[in-house]
């Protein structure tokens, strides 16, 4: 088990360099630069000291070495576009947001989607079997801009019950940024549980166990859904890196200041320092959540062996 | 008070540019006289040009002071309604406590300063910013150039030397004096190659400070440039070359402390602890991204003292800043931020549709243009063809809506000083039958042998994405010709209009003022401005006559270089922007009340030390219908 964690955690390394290089070359490639002039011109003097201030002068292979150079002692630059702060402080400060945000949408809209889908893969045909189908396949199908001007209207406007958003003043600030960003996931969960759960009652061991004369919620409990766990797993292990990073537009609508927009704002920007930031942090964490998933295969799955 | 003898030339300057500004606001009022108020009633915006050319007012003679700040008339008041300066409330004001401002600004623009310079257009989106130190000049809702940090000024005869006396009063927070040195060592920061300023441009010709621009580009040391101190509280601009506008230009001049830019360098104010401020407000709080939050500065002793006790902005995405409103989170929107939808229930609405107050913003107008040294635009008739192809009037009423804008058929917004739309109208008017028969005569009839185009957009919304597929259409329609809309990414689309030769063959874009006078704007189609289109007598008519010290000479001059370039049509202009802000009924105050040219909202420049709006806008007592508990 340790030879294989070695041996991945060192994959994980080596991917960590290729999306570095990859990140770094797509970057640069696209038009546009940092310190372009937004309206006129400026000499070009100024804007040869400025780019040259940074660094920005030198070929790109040299940017990319110094900057990993950089990376590996834990320096990973100013943002542009944030200049009173390193990188790192910045992430510092809007990650955990997103962390928290992302985490508790996790919980709830993973926690409530498996056990809508336990509840319609039982009760299959049902009237709970439709409305599970129903609200997942709409929180699956209406994008989460759409849903949060519609709580932002109703709840906040129109009725004044929730306050338009915020952060860390009012705990009902959380009502609404959970719900946009946790009615997809939800629908995801909901949906993967049942169709999985649905296969395996219908397996032969599960006609077994019933035969051998257990109860219902016995059969489910302690022989089904271990086995349809698996590949919910796979599907919603991924989830947990998008939620924890944030996204741009729920946050940005409900004011959540989270790490979510500079996933978007960095690239308009052109910030450098930023780009790479989040693309590093984003391919690290989804390279431990597929370690982390594969572990816990072993533990729904004892036949499954890591190696 | 200073200085002035009305028998120099010198005042006549001065007196120059108070008429022109002058004349800039009577021909916004004459431009607007008759206009509704509100949207519901039809268009609101009804900008008719004027009917004389020119927007020349005669020469003040009798200018020989400068004239005192627009406060508002001292109201009734009681002890117990005086601001933190000492100021009286208005009579009709809302308590002291209840004196707060609230706005949104864009949680996605890019924000990294709130010192204009420091950066121009990385200020935020609708933030409230340069509050933390006076401009030498600041405007009024007139557009009338007012004393600020500067009482007074005055110039030699060639207007190329200009003594600033600054108002000995002026306190930084942190006990020491505002001096011509804190102007000094600011202008010597922002035209350093280092600083990169991204309106560096904005000091350089016309009208250039001396050494500027070497300054800028490190060939000079920029401890040379035109910006001197003759004392504590005297400060001389010299120019390469006459500006009368100075003082007009000089609004965008506030400081920053020389002390501290020295120990924690440009952006000492991004950080409340060590914020400094001699300006009207303190910095209380800033969390990026999330909240801004300014109250009135205890020992401000400059001449624009707050009303409002507390500016806050809270950072929001542009798509709720309306819902917002409509919860009672914020007390303004900037029309800019209205959506089609948003102006639609505004307008059905009666209470909504009272709210509105209609600005002339900053004289912007958008256009298409055209790169004019590569075929097939290199030819004027096809450029003109395209002139005539434009139906404004249909884009207004059903794209723009007639709150929101006016035709363009030149580039000078009617009102702007030395606007001449009427004069110019034909040029360039809607006409599909000469546009055919133009096209024709350049070889390419009913669009045969044209060319498919690409139509670039730079990141514009909806509204302007619709009026450039109808433009498309319309080109389609009647010229034959395949035009494809793309809505570029801000910088792609920048680097391309900037690259030279310039990568972008067709596309629209808008300008606005950056200072009230013609050199401004006609300054970009300056041949070493941001398009590629190039003609001397042009550039030699807008260099001349912004040296010019006749006024009359000076605006003939300058509408004969705007007759020229809308007649070159290295552009087609499309329409001119008027902007409907939406603003709680319990703002008051003569910042709101109809200006010159009848307009009633926040005019350009806005809330800041660059305008005297601070002493000009209050709460009164109605706010508590709408606002029980004053926000935090």
């Amino acid at each position: 088990m340790i030879a294989y964690l070695i041996k991945r955690l060192l994959g994980l390394g080596f991917v960590f360099f290729l999306v570095s290089i990859v990140a770094f070359l797509l970057m640069h490639s696209i038009p546009g630069g940092p310190f372009d002039e937004a309206q006129m011109p400026l000499p070009a003097a100024a804007k040869a000291n400025i780019l040259r201030k940074f660094g920005l002068d030198k070929p790109l292979h040299e940017q990319y070495l110094i900057y990993m150079g950089n990376v590996v002692r834990g320096d990973f630059g100013i943002s542009f576009a944030s200049p009173s702060e390193t990188v790192a402080e910045v992430i510092g400060r809007t990650w955990p947001v997103s962390i928290a945000l992302g985490g508790i949408t996790a919980v709830i809209a993973l926690g409530i989607g498996m056990l809508a889908g336990i509840l319609a893969a039982v009760r299959r045909n049902s009237w709970i079997d439709y409305l599970v189908t129903f609200l997942a396949t709409a929180g699956l199908t209406i994008p989460n801009f759409v849903i949060a001007l519609w709580l932002i209207l109703v709840f906040a406007v129109q009725l004044k019950v929730l306050p338009i958003g915020g952060w860390g003043d009012d705990w009902r600030q959380l009502i609404m940024p959970v719900i946009a960003l946790g009615l997809g996931p939800m629908g995801i969960a909901a949906r993967y549980t049942r169709s999985s759960l649905a296969d395996t009652m219908t397996a032969d061991y599960i006609r077994t166990a019933r035969a051998k004369g257990l109860s219902e919620s016995m059969v489910v409990m302690r022989h089904a859904i271990k086995n349809a766990l698996i590949p919910v797993i796979t599907v919603l292990g991924p989830m947990v890196p998008n939620l924890i990073t944030g996204t741009i537009f729920v946050e940005t609508m409900f004011r959540v200041p989270g790490l979510g927009k500079y996933f978007v704002t960095s690239v308009l920007d052109r910030d450098y320092p930023m780009i790479m930031a989040v693309i590093l942090l984003v391919a690290v964490l989804w390279g431990l959540v597929y370690l982390i998933t594969d572990m816990l295969y072993t533990v729904l799955d004892p036949r499954i062996k890591l190696a | 008070m200073e200085i002035k003898d009305p028998k120099k030339n010198v005042m006549t300057r001065r007196a120059f540019l108070r008429s022109a500004s002058i004349g800039a606001g009577a021909a916004v009022l004459a431009a607007c006289a008759g206009s509704p108020a509100t949207p519901t009633s039809g268009p609101a915006a009804t900008l008719v040009p004027p009917t004389t050319a020119p927007t020349l007012a005669p020469v003040v003679q009798q200018a020989t002071t400068v004239p005192a700040p627009t406060t508002a008339p001292a109201p009734t008041t009681t002890a117990e309604t005086t601001t933190i300066n000492g100021i009286a409330l208005p009579a009709d004001a809302g308590p002291p406590e209840q004196q707060v401002f609230v706005r949104y600004f864009d949680n996605t623009a890019t924000f990294t300063s709130v010192d204009f310079m420091v950066t121009v257009y990385e200020g935020g989106g609708n933030a409230f910013r340069d509050l933390l130190s006076d401009s030498l000049v600041r405007l009024d809702k007139n557009f009338e150039v007012q004393p600020g940090a500067a009482l007074s000024w005055i110039s030699n005869p060639e207007a190329t030397e200009w003594t600033f006396k600054l108002d000995p009063n002026l306190m930084w927070s942190d006990g020491t004096p505002v001096t011509a040195d804190d102007y000094v060592a600011t202008f010597q920061y922002s035209g350093s190659p280092e600083a990169a300023w991204d309106f560096a441009w904005y000091y350089s010709a016309p009208g250039a400070i001396v050494n500027w621009d070497d300054a800028v580009a490190g060939t000079k040391p920029v401890t040379d440039i035109g910006v001197k101190a003759d004392g504590p509280n005297t400060l001389i601009i010299t120019t390469a070359t006459p500006a009368p506008f100075l003082p007009a230009k000089l609004v965008y001049s506030a400081t920053l402390q020389a002390a501290a830019l020295k120990a924690n360098g440009p952006r000492y104010n991004n950080k409340v602890e060590t914020s400094v401020s001699s300006g009207p407000y303190l910095l209380k709080e800033w969390s990026i991204g999330e909240k801004l939050v300014w109250e009135a500065n205890p020992d401000y002793k400059g001449t624009n003292k707050p009303y409002i006790q507390k500016v806050i902005n809270i950072g929001a995405k542009a798509e709720t800043f309306f819902a917002g409103y409509q919860a009672g989170e914020v007390d303004q929107v900037n029309g800019e931020y209205l959506s089609t939808a948003d102006n639609d229930i505004i307008a059905s609405d009666a209470d909504l549709s009272k709210q509105v107050r209609l600005t002339a913003q900053d004289f912007r107008t958008d256009y298409l243009f055209f790169d004019t040294k590569t075929a097939p635009f290199d030819d004027i008739k096809v450029r003109q063809a395209f002139g005539h192809i434009v139906d404004r009037d249909t884009i207004i009423q059903s794209i723009v809506t007639p709150t929101q804008g006016i035709p363009a058929y030149s580039f000078l917004m009617p009102g702007f000083p030395g606007s001449n739309s009427e004069g110019l109208k034909d040029i360039q008017g809607y006409d599909p039958e000469k546009a055919r028969a133009l096209l024709a005569e350049a070889g390419f009839e009913g669009g045969a042998g044209f060319p498919k185009i690409e139509l670039w957009l730079r990141n514009e919304p909806p509204v302007r994405q619709a009026v450039a597929q109808a433009i498309a259409a319309t080109i389609k329609q009647e010229l034959g010709i395949e035009v494809e809309v793309s809505n570029k990414e801000f910088k792609t689309f920048m680097e391309a209009l900037n690259a030279k030769p310039t990568q972008v063959q067709f596309g629209m874009v808008s300008y606005g003022i950056d200072y009230l006078d013609p050199s401004n704007m006609l300054g970009v189609w300056l041949g070493t401005g941001r398009h590629n289109w190039q003609n001397a007598t042009f550039d030699e008519m807008v260099l001349k006559a912004s040296e010019l010290l006749d006024a009359t000479e000076r605006f003939t001059m300058f509408q004969d270089a705007e007759k020229l370039l809308v007649e070159e049509a290295p552009a087609v202009w499309v329409y001119h922007r008027t902007v409907a802000d939406v603003m709680k009924p319990y703002m008051a105050g003569a910042a709101l009340e109809k200006n010159k040219g009848g307009f009633s909202g926040l005019q350009w420049p806005g809330f800041s030390a660059y305008s005297t709006a601070p002493a000009n806008l209050y709460i009164n007592d109605t706010v508590g219908e709408l606002r029980e508990q004053p926000p935090e």
